[in-house]
């Protein structure tokens, strides 16, 4: 025990005095780099040529287009088809540096000879790429399953806050949607081929949650890969979507690498539409008037003062004078790594903030975290992993969410001023469109605030036995603790809002919000995972290698919250026990949950040419029936790899790679809520009862029918692929169709019980349902002398289709046309066919009946007009024909171009999303919605060419004659005039990098010193209607689309390693 | 040493690993029914959840439902008053554009009736004494009754459903068809016999529980409600199968039956003497007012006249009601973006006597021709009462007090704030700017149309975000007076009257003369109570038992009280009042052809109004999910 003491201390002192090592470090290189310079100083003049061919070890042929350069310079050559090369060369004890993709690049001492012949070895590390796959790694030629992996440094070339957006567009098959751009957001849409949230595995253990995977340090990540198809099986149950696994980086022995990232950049809104000035809207709502036989809304002298914009009659751009017009953020991050034989080491820590777009500067998000990662020999055969993560941040609002600080920038009109008799000490009242003068509410100081603090706890021990008499056999332990504390705080102020009485020179107050309020949230949730590994590797002949994993795993999580709130008679202090007494509430609930796994892999593959993988889970959830708890989930999938046989080798050349692949294996998936099979009457779900005056009861409900047949649903996926590499990994490709049918998803049996009854069916495993895709990425990587490029674009289209889905029988095939579901693609939209907006009146007139028992008496020229689909003279539900995709993309497809000469990298990513819609409510999509304002594109509308004289031409416009919400027609059914193809492509990133020649770096001490500047988000094509609000974006809450902007950046960042 | 030591290591771990029954957890939100039903605080849990399922028509008791309070229950404030003559809501019209689907009330009306079969049924087998058995059969029948009346007089005769039903698989086993329209009141009135039979005259500690009184009134009102149903089916007969298997309608001969039962019942509470009027006899009209409106404030104040209350005690989702936020007038909204709902109608306002002219109805008389019913509006060529600015609710000085208790008048005071309800002004040329936001300069004063220069600061006719009386009157009935109620959802704890002792005299004296019942003097007990309940109004005069004068007085007595619909529809009168008709306002002008400016009235329809028309068959209402419960459907659906 002594001795494993030992070793470890040993293992933690390089993080612990890294202080130290920081100064011997310095000292030496300092020292070395005297050196250097002189030399070439002395020999500068000097020059010889060095001439010879660069032959493979594979086949002895010459390799064309390597790179050769003088070590430590940018200064080179290339050779040629024949691999033959000339170059001239200082004289002195120099070096050459011979690189081609697919070969080790290797250092040659020209020791004064000019004829030099080099043999450079293939790239086996290259081509032996380990990827991680569940429970273990796998040489990536020897997958079987449909994997893609992705490293920190591809992962790196986008800048933004979350983990998710610097993914998006890179990785096939990983949908990726930005839904709001708010600081600490964390809600991006992040879904793989369609098949809903993912698992996420972060170092091995099951740590699911989206926002916690995108909080995570990029600078931390090794590699991510993600298990698209069957494979996933390996995870059991909550796996049926896939599993996104995340590895960070650990040391490699040899002397400590500190590293510093830092950007620094702004971000402002992509695109914001633009709302009606005062005049417009006057004009408009003038016309609304007008336009249904009623006098004008305003005389013709009082519009003409708002068009001239006198005094009193000034336009407020609520926008403006609500929002920035950009935001700063920052990221800093640094690590250092390293170790000798017996420990190494990685070790992080990270910083980031982002402000928000608040004219007021209160959204703010920042998130502090560390790292550090430990791999120590404690003896011989036993090795330790110490992983140690803490993550702290924390988010802030102004007292008011910003859905209705947004409602007011958008929806209050210009025609109203932010303060009362202009004076900034009085916001003034105004609540037009039902929202509340935003810049009120967007004041901290005024409204009061929210706060939300993570805290995050994560770590795992493992240790990894050697049997020392059989070797490859390993034995593994490993337990993990999180936890996450969060603390929620709010505090909501009641704000006065004036109003200005000249008469009196009064402002006379009204307060809204009444009473004050704060709150307090906590909640905190522990998960623990215990895993057993017993890992066995060995090869039969060197032609049969057998991999076997054996794997037993208990998870299980634990959480308590409790809600605290008070209310101020008068707001004193923003601290709870400072709150009045009355109305005090609290609440509060605990969870717990649990799961037992056994699992078994075994791969098999005969001299890398068939390769065969079996693995299962065998998972019990606590959620179910103790009968119906545990399931088996079996994954079987083959390759053959084509170019491995001597036939194919020996005869096309220059494919380096080929295999074909498939995969099928069943998932599941936790369906419904937990104890479904344990009938109980609950205090939840119950009305309360005033036996005593004052004195309030819960009640108790009674209990539900129960089901005890209750279990996950089931996913069989399917995969089938082919990857093909062609002239040693200068041209790869991977081509995917998959299939996954899910069933026993919940419905409420359709038995359909009188209702008299009384109660109601428990929830089934009944329907089911199947999404289908294809899903391809290419790339192409060389150089040219100096200059390497790479390209990289992958595609993915996925649909999702009902198959069976319980209801009752049709009526009559009618019926079963307009709601039928079953065998029908999922997220599909019904909306009349528009054909176009009437001319003139005679048009409207004999139209068919499109606004129901009004006729079409409330239609005027301008207004839409749709197809009568069945022919009946009346345009009703009965012509709703299925003429859109829903809101979520089907098509997600990314480009990445990138490239390098001598110092000088570029990176560009383009990414595109399509067959989606987005359809917006309220002001976006409704003039006039309460009476508040709505975009000025409506303004390019139909109206009369005098407003006042109603007997004047229609002057055709691209929207509608403007009228109040309830004196429309039909102009807000669903039809393409409102429901709009949200397909767009995007320059989602571009960097532009320089890192300093080895040579300069060599007088300032400094390994590698690299800066960059990038944008995101900084060039979108899409629909034009679409585009002012952004495509990406939802519509979010109420489809308003008053979501926060996403944003666009430009980013500074420098790179430093010392 | 070294295997020694790798043994130990990998046990130790193994210890670790034990996994006492890791997956055997349990639910920490549920019950079973021992812990649950052996314990009375147990049963009261079950209970509570039993009350407050009870349709009770309260404050949450809206077009879309019962117990609308959770969440964000926003429904435009429409109670059943704005159904009715008594009311408009100020954003929308009412009747038809709710259509034949509002105050339905069926799958949670059997959903109560299977949670109060599960507790009848279980009450045998509980270990508790008899004594305690006795009761919880009581409450069960008694909400049995209620729950079945609710269902019987929105849909006539409905399937009688009197254990839990088990499912097993085969659904047609659960179907039960619609008894007789005859059988459901029956079974009702049967029901609240159990009750009566086995419930208490009252509980300790005046737990609001139903007692032997409550179920008494429970009868009371069912079988005026059925006894009228008979007597006026002829009114606006219906046909068809439901009518032919006679699953609605009751026949004429069954009318005395029912209204006798409605005598016993009422007698009962009224021969108990257990009950009396709040405040019965008051110095003076204001005091009157005051009494009334404090009844209703607060009812645990006034505990002689309540028979049954259903409480609201913490304010938060799915407990407190919304009256406060929703009907408070626009200038005690406090902060509240929407009040102003509940406009009282000039309809319901005529209808109070004054006390000049007892006995009578006493339309509102604007002009100085004494004429009534001109409902015109503004007509610069008549000569209008005129009445100063400060008060120009002198216009309703002598009107019942109730009046005063129930309506906020325009520029009376409450909660400190003079209410400004002001419709328009007329110029001193003699034209007018009504309903229209304007100002005028006059003789160096600003003139604003709806009585001041910013929305905050009036509360009529303005249609600024539908928060705006447009009758000319402000709601008052139930509204807190000195508390502040918090402006958001559910904040509302005033207690419902559920049943309350001058509705039994009412109902008493309806029946009596309904059926012309004469035994055991009823007659001058109904006559004596009528007057009674007038004198707690500070009348003064006696007036004979006739039927108009019980019907008018039961018409403001229990105006808002959510009576007003069932009585329309019982009496089958609905049709004849809501015939392509539309509500009345009464707008205060103000006049500034005199100087100073003086307030006039002038009646007229009310703007943004619909003409409203009440379809026979809503009468009864189309019974849901016939495709699987294989009912008859009822007339016309």
């Amino acid at each position: 025990m002594k001795k494993m003491k030992s070793s470890l201390f040993h293992g933690m002192a390089p993080a612990i005095y890294m202080g130290v090592a920081v100064q011997l470090w310095f000292t030496t290189s300092v020292f070395a780099d005297r050196e250097v310079p002189m030399e070439i100083e002395i020999i500068q003049n000097n020059t010889f040529v060095v001439s010879g061919q660069v032959t493979s070890s594979v086949d002895g042929l010459g390799i064309p287009a390597v790179n050769i350069l003088i070590k430590g310079t940018y200064t080179g050559t290339i050779s040629d088809s024949e691999g033959s090369y000339t170059i001239e060369l200082p004289m002195g004890n120099e070096t050459l540096v011979f690189s081609s993709i697919g070969y080790l690049t290797q250092e040659v001492q020209v020791k004064g000879n000019t004829r030099l012949n080099v043999v450079l070895q293939e790239d086996t590390q290259n081509l032996d790429e380990f990827v991680v796959v569940g429970y273990g790694e796998q040489k990536k030629e020897n997958l079987t399953a449909a994997i893609s992996n992705i490293t920190s440094k591809e992962i790196q070339t986008t800048t933004h806050s979350s983990l998710a957006q610097k993914l998006q567009g890179k990785v096939a098959g990983l949908q990726i949607r930005q839904n709001s751009g708010a600081p600490g957001d964390f809600n991006t849409m992040i879904n793989i081929r369609g098949f809903g949230s993912p698992l996420y595995v972060i170092d091995g253990i099951a740590r699911d949650g989206a926002s916690e995977f995108q909080r995570l340090n990029p600078e931390d990540i090794e590699s991510i890969s993600v298990l698209k198809d069957a494979s996933a099986a390996i995870y059991g149950l909550n796996a049926a979507n896939g599993v996104i696994i995340v590895t960070t980086k650990r040391g490699s022995k040899g002397e400590t690498t500190f590293q510093y990232n830092g950007v620094l950049g702004i971000q402002s809104p992509t695109n914001v539409p633009e709302m009606a000035n005062a005049a417009q809207w006057m004009e408009m709502r003038n016309d609304a008037d007008i336009n249904i036989g009623k006098s004008p809304y305003l005389s013709q002298e009082e519009l003409q003062k708002y068009q001239g914009g006198l005094p009193g009659y000034e336009s407020t751009q609520w926008y403006d004078e609500t929002m920035k017009k950009w935001a700063i953020q920052q990221q800093h991050s640094i690590s250092a790594q390293g170790g000798n034989e017996s420990v190494t080491y990685f070790t992080s820590i990270g910083y980031l903030k982002e402000e928000g777009l608040l004219k007021s500067n209160d959204i703010n998000y920042e998130k502090y975290d560390f790292r550090t990662n430990l791999t120590a020999k404690l003896t011989d055969n036993l090795v330790a992993d110490l992983n140690i993560m803490g993550r702290y941040d924390k988010r802030s609002t102004p007292g008011e969410n910003f859905f209705n600080i947004f409602r007011g920038a958008i929806s209050s009109l210009p025609s109203h001023a932010p303060y009362a008799n202009g004076n900034p000490s009085y916001p003034g009242l105004v609540t037009d469109g039902q929202s509340v003068n935003p810049i009120a509410l967007s004041d901290r100081e005024l409204t009061g605030y929210s706060e939300e603090e993570n805290k995050f706890f994560q770590s795992s021990v493992a240790l990894t036995y050697e049997f020392p008499f059989l070797k490859n056999l390993k034995v593994k332990g490993l337990a993990s603790f999180d936890n996450n504390h969060y603390m929620g705080k709010s505090l909501f102020k009641s704000y006065k809002l004036y109003t200005y009485d000249e008469t009196g020179d009064r402002y006379i107050p009204t307060e809204l919000r009444k009473p004050s309020t704060i709150h307090n949230n906590n909640a905190d949730n522990n998960r623990s995972t215990l895993q057993a590994h017993l890992l066995y590797n060995t090869s039969l002949n060197d032609r049969h290698n057998i991999g076997t994993t054996l794997v037993y795993e208990q998870r299980r999580g634990w959480g308590r919250s409790s809600a605290l709130s008070r209310e101020y008679q008068f707001f004193t202090n923003d601290q709870i026990d400072q709150a009045g007494t009355n109305n005090m509430r609290n609440s509060g609930m605990e969870s717990e949950y649990a799961s037992i796994s056994y699992l078994g892999r075994l791969t098999y593959d005969y001299v890398g040419k068939y390769l065969l993988e079996v693995a299962a889970r065998y998972d019990g959830s606590y959620r179910y029936h103790p009968d119906k708890r545990w399931g088996l989930f079996p994954v079987i999938s083959g390759g053959w790899r084509i170019s491995e046989e001597d036939f194919f080798r020996n005869n096309i050349r220059f494919v380096t790679n080929l295999k074909f692949r498939g995969s099928y294996g069943l998932v599941g998936q936790d369906a419904g809520n937990p104890f479904q099979y344990i009938p109980g009457f609950s205090t939840s779900g119950g009305g309360g009862y005033e036996f005593v005056n004052g004195n309030y009861l819960t009640g108790a409900a009674s209990p539900a029918i129960v089901n005890p047949n209750l279990t996950w649903f089931e996913s069989n996926i399917k995969d089938i692929g082919v990857e093909l590499g062609l002239f040693r990994g200068k041209f790869n490709l991977e081509f995917d169709v998959y299939q996954r049918d899910r069933t026993g998803l919940l419905a409420y049996r359709n038995v359909t019980l009188p209702n008299t009854f009384g109660g109601t069916l428990p929830e089934e495993n009944l329907n089911s349902d199947r999404v289908r895709g294809i899903e391809f990425s290419v790339s192409h990587n060389n150089n040219i002398g100096d200059f390497q490029y790479n390209i990289e674009g992958n595609f993915n289209f996925g649909r999702t289709m009902n198959v069976y889905v319980e209801r009752g029988p049709f009526v009559n095939s009618m019926d079963k046309w307009r709601s039928g579901a079953a065998n029908r693609w999922s997220d599909v939209v019904w909306g009349y066919d528009l054909e176009g907006q009437f001319r003139n009146e005679e048009e409207v007139v004999f139209a068919p009946i499109q606004n129901g028992e009004l006729g079409n008496t409330r239609e005027l020229p301008g207004d839409f007009k749709y197809r009568d689909a069945n022919g009946d003279g009346v345009i009703d539900g009965n012509d709703n024909v299925p003429l859109f995709w829903g809101g979520n993309p089907k098509m997600h497809y990314g480009l990445t171009l990138s490239a390098s000469w001598k110092g000088f990298d570029m990176n560009a990513l383009l990414q595109g999303s399509g067959n989606y819609s987005v359809r917006f409510t309220h002001a976006y999509a409704t003039l006039f919605w309460a009476e508040g304002n709505h975009p000025a594109y409506f303004y390019d509308r139909w109206h009369k060419a005098d407003p006042y004289n109603p007997d004047s031409e229609w002057v055709p416009g691209k929207w509608p004659a403007s009228r109040l919400v309830q004196d429309m027609g039909s102009m807000y059914a669903e039809s393409s005039a409102w429901r709009k193809d949200a397909s767009y492509v995007r320059l989602k990133s571009l960097e532009l990098g320089y890192t300093l020649p080895p040579a300069v770096l060599g007088h300032i001490g400094l390994k590698n010193v690299r800066v960059y500047a990038n944008g995101h988000n900084l060039f979108t094509v899409t629909d034009p209607y679409v585009k002012a609000f952004d495509p990406e974006k939802i519509e979010g809450q109420l489809n308003t689309g008053w979501v926060y902007p996403l944003t666009m950046s430009y980013n500074l960042g420098l790179n430093v390693r010392f | 040493m070294k295997v020694t030591r790798n043994i130990f290591m990998w046990v130790s771990l193994l210890a670790l690993w034990s996994c006492e029954n890791v997956l055997d957890l349990k639910p920490l939100d549920k019950l079973d029914s021992e812990t649950l039903f052996s314990d009375p605080e147990g049963v009261k849990l079950y209970l509570a959840n039993l009350y407050y399922q009870t349709p009770i028509e309260d404050f949450t008791y809206f077009f879309n439902g019962f117990n609308i309070n959770t969440g964000d229950p926003n429904n435009s404030g429409i109670a059943p008053a704005i159904q009715t003559d008594e009311a408009i809501g100020s954003e929308f019209a009412g009747l038809s554009p709710w259509g034949s689907g509002d105050f339905a009330w069926w799958d949670q009306g059997y959903k109560l009736i299977r949670d109060v079969n599960l507790l009848i049924e279980a009450v045998p087998t509980l270990n508790i004494s008899d004594n305690e058995k006795k009761v919880l059969l009581g409450e069960g029948s008694f909400i049995r009754s209620f729950a079945y009346f609710a269902l019987a007089k929105r849909y006539g005769g409905v399937p009688l459903i009197t254990s839990p039903q088990e499912y097993g698989g085969d659904v047609e086993a659960l179907k039960v068809p619609r008894s007789t329209e005859k059988e459901t009141w029956d079974f009702i009135l049967q029901e609240a016999d159990v009750a009566i039979e086995n419930l208490p005259e009252s509980f300790a500690g005046g737990e609001r529980r139903a007692t032997k009184w409550a179920a008494y009134a429970l009868k009371s009102r069912a079988a005026l409600h059925a006894a009228s149903l008979a007597k006026f089916w002829d009114k606006s007969p219906l046909s068809g199968t439901a009518v032919d298997q006679k699953l609605v309608g009751l026949d004429a001969s069954e009318a005395d039956r029912y209204y006798l039962a409605c005598i016993e019942a009422s007698e009962a509470i009224m021969d108990s003497k257990r009950f009396n009027l709040y405040q019965s006899s008051p110095a003076s009209p204001q005091e009157a007012a005051e009494n009334y409106r404090r009844l209703f404030e607060d009812p645990n104040k006034a505990l002689e006249e309540v028979i049954f209350i259903k409480g609201y005690a913490l304010p938060g989702t799915g407990t407190g009601h919304n009256y406060d936020i929703w009907y408070n007038p626009n200038q005690t909204s406090n902060g509240w973006p929407h009040p102003g709902r509940m406009n009282p109608t000039l309809e319901l306002v005529d209808s109070y006597e004054s006390y000049s002219n007892p006995g009578e109805s006493s339309p509102i008389v604007t002009t100085l021709d004494g004429m009534v019913g001109d409902d015109n509006g503004f007509d610069r060529n008549k000569s209008y009462k005129r009445f100063s600015v400060e008060n120009p609710y002198q216009l309703f000085e002598d009107k019942d007090a109730r009046l005063w208790g129930t309506v906020i008048l325009p520029g009376t005071t409450w909660k400190d704030k003079r209410i400004i309800i002001q419709g328009g002004y007329v110029l001193p040329d003699g034209s007018a700017k009504i309903e229209t936001k304007e100002s005028v300069t006059h003789n160096g004063m600003t003139y604003h149309t709806y009585g001041a220069p910013d929305w905050t600061q009036y509360s009529g006719f303005d249609t600024h975000a539908g928060n705006m009386t447009r009758t000319g009157f402000g709601f008052k009935k139930f509204l807190q007076l000195d508390d502040n109620v918090t402006p958001s959802w559910n904040q509302s704890t005033t207690d419902w009257i559920a049943f309350r002792y001058a509705e039994i005299l009412l109902n008493h004296a309806e029946a009596v003369l309904e059926s012309n019942y004469t035994a055991d003097d009823a007659r001058s007990k109904a006559e004596k109570s009528l007057n009674s309940i007038r004198r707690r109004a500070a009348h003064t005069v006696d007036i004979p038992l006739t039927l108009d004068n019980v019907l008018r007085e039961r018409k403001i007595e229990l105006a808002f009280e959510n009576k007003r619909y069932w009585d329309l529809v019982r009496r089958r009168e609905y049709h004849l009042l809501f015939n392509n008709a539309t509500k009345h306002a009464l707008v205060p002008l103000l006049d500034l052809r005199v100087e100073p400016a003086q307030y006039i009235f002038v009646r007229r329809e009310v703007s943004r109004g619909t003409p409203l028309t009440f379809p026979p068959q809503y009468y009864y209402k189309p019974i849901p999910g016939i495709g699987s419960n294989g009912l008859v459907q009822n007339p016309q659906y």
